[in-house]
């Protein structure tokens, strides 16, 4: 009995804490991600950072209909040991980040980290060269299942610079939502600026 | 974590023993619940929800030889029951394998990858069958009721459940309140199985039910013990803690306690009998087409030391050298230790000789070969690879990389 009062306990103070959180408005324009680097959003998003309790620190979700059905990922610049996912059990390590990383293995560290956030089957493809902002990176494309089978489309940029890991993902539903927001990702994807070049 | 507690802290409040029970009789194979007030059409409803979402989900694995193989092992050892049970082959990487009330079988990828042979995977799948065929779901819930707060903690654990399922997925708790169905249905599915945690004693009765099926199927009789004893063996090495001592969430041991008492009577039982039916080439054919998906899944569990002993296992039983040599290697370039690029190195080189050898074994050579300075051999690997897959999507990333050395050499 003792154990179901403490149980309960734990999850109405989780339930307290969750209500504390806010979402704050991610209005068109420039949207500054840390002192990395900065993008620009063409249309209203909403920065869900502060609800999405697995996202590591430094690592900014916006959405536009909620998590659920769209969130872009933005990395300030992820060092050395660093992820993308917030390990929530100990059994279950995260992917991190090695700043000795082969370009595959950077594509790799996404594909895991996705993976790492429940979704099932994850595949990348057309994988290709990219500018992240003045730099070199890389581009590529995701597909994968929710648990639930829903599936899912992926597109991301990444670059290393200075021993840091630039990650931009976003993921969507395919059927509509996907589609519907490919033309804002490519133009973020674009916009990005270096803070200081 | 806090999830996992809380989840583990209801079920610790469950697991007192069964004695207080009323006695459950075994089930007639073809027989549904002939009232829909009772008690086990209660069961039988919700595990035909769970059994709804495991249609839908992501995780099923529906290829349909890998399902009919698997199903023709069940109904081997099912018998009277086989019409009884659906199977579905889940795509999870961790050794379970379920039987519910309503008939709904679950077969873990993680239990496909780590038998040996078909009698050690018929042998789980007899086990499964006897819970099934003595209610031991039934009799968990009447112990439930027994217990004074047994509604409301069945209520937490579905709660506990959504929510442990809401986190992983990447969602907070501050939008489960507006969950879609579909999450709850996810959530629903793991929660129904902390439920259906099983007693030693209904364990020791599964094993023995489980025994006397695989040996009247003509399997070997040493199976039932051995797919245990290896299981075992490899949580004895893994990198956690918690699953070394068999408490971490998805184990088996959490909801099939196991214990040198119960792996003693299985092999005292096999002791004397004719040696039996192993199927140990069937059963490769029928796992190879998955052999590189199953470890690819593993791996993402980031538990190395479990999978290079799973890994070490199945190639000391020969056959599939390439692929379990390519994933020996990478088990060591993901885990990063000391000395694990030259491990990996020499896993991918002895990969290398066998036929069946990934195309990536050359390319991943490669680039740990950059990693340490030798271009001359980083080179050769970088070729060997574009030359055995020459419409690879990184042709261009690999092309560049010889550029790189080319111009180094040059500086």
């Amino acid at each position: 009995m003792r154990n179901v009062i403490a149980a309960v306990t734990s999850a109405a103070a989780l339930l307290l804490l969750a209500g504390c959180m806010t979402v704050v408005d991610a209005p068109v324009g420039t949207y500054k991600v840390g002192e990395a680097y900065q993008v620009s959003l063409g249309r209203h998003w909403a920065d869900v950072s502060a609800i999405m309790l697995d996202r590591s620190h430094g690592v900014h979700v916006l959405s536009v209909d909620g998590p659920l059905l769209n969130r872009l990922y933005l990395s300030e610049g992820l060092g050395a040991g660093d992820s993308l996912v917030k390990s929530t059990v100990k059994e279950k390590p995260t992917p991190t980040y090695k700043t000795d990383f082969s370009p595959t293995e950077t594509v790799e560290f996404v594909a895991d980290s996705v993976a790492a956030l429940g979704y099932q089957k994850v595949e990348t493809s057309h994988l290709r060269p990219g500018r992240f902002g003045n730099e070199d990176g890389l581009r590529f494309d995701l597909v994968a299942k929710t648990t639930d089978g829903l599936d899912v489309s992926g597109s991301a940029m990444i670059a290393q610079k200075g021993g840091r890991l630039y990650v931009i993902l976003f993921l969507a539903p395919t059927e509509h939502f996907f589609g519907d927001a490919a033309p804002e990702i490519d133009a973020i994807m674009n916009s990005v600026q270096f803070h200081g070049v | 974590m806090r999830f996992a507690k809380l989840i583990a802290g209801v079920a610790l409040a469950l697991s007192a023993p069964l004695a207080s029970a009323a006695p459950v009789l075994e089930r007639q194979p073809h027989l549904r619940p002939p009232d829909a007030g009772s008690e086990e059409a209660g069961l039988w409803d919700a595990t035909d929800k769970a059994e709804r979402a495991a249609r839908a989900s992501g995780e099923l694995d529906a290829d349909p030889e890998l399902n009919a193989y698997v199903k023709h092992v069940l109904c081997r050892v099912a018998q009277e029951y086989c019409d009884d049970l659906r199977l579905y082959v889940m795509d999870r990487p961790f050794f379970n394998a379920t039987a519910a009330p309503n008939g709904y079988v679950e077969v873990w990828s993680g239990l496909l990858l780590r038998a040996r042979n078909e009698a050690e995977l018929a042998f789980v799948l007899a086990h499964e069958t006897t819970h099934f065929a003595r209610n031991h779901s039934l009799a968990a819930e009447r112990h439930l009721k027994d217990q004074a707060n047994g509604a409301m903690a069945l209520g937490l654990i579905l709660s506990a459940g959504m929510m442990a399922g809401g986190a992983y997925a990447g969602v907070s708790a501050s939008t489960i309140a507006n969950a879609n169905t579909s999450i709850i249905n996810i959530s629903y599915l793991g929660a129904v199985v902390s439920y259906f945690q099983f007693s030693r004693e209904q364990e020791a009765e599964a094993d023995q039910g489980g025994f006397d099926r695989l040996v009247a199927a003509g399997y070997d009789p040493n199976a039932a013990a051995s797919i245990w004893q290896h299981l075992i063996d490899e949580h004895g090495q893994s990198d956690f803690d918690a699953v070394r001592k068999g408490h971490a969430a998805g184990s088996i041991f959490n909801t099939h306690p196991l214990d040198g008492e119960r792996l003693s009577a299985l092999a005292a039982a096999a002791k004397g009998k004719p040696a039996g039916d192993l199927g140990v080439e069937r059963y490769r054919a029928a796992i190879r087409p998955h052999l590189t998906a199953f470890l690819r899944n593993d791996l993402l569990r980031r538990d190395f030391g479990e999978t290079l002993s799973l890994i070490d296992r199945l190639m000391a039983d020969g056959g599939d050298a390439g692929v379990l040599g390519f994933y020996r290697g990478e088990c060591f370039r993901l885990r990063r230790g000391p000395e694990d690029a030259d491990r990996a190195i020499k896993a991918y080189e002895a990969a290398t000789t066998a036929v069946d050898a990934p195309t990536e074994t050359w390319r991943e050579l490669g680039d740990l070969y950059v990693r340490q300075h030798d271009a001359t051999k980083a080179r050769v690997a970088y070729h060997a690879y574009l030359d055995r897959a020459p419409d690879a999507q990184d042709r261009w990333l690999v092309e560049s990389q010889l550029k790189k050395l080319d111009q180094s050499e040059g500086t």
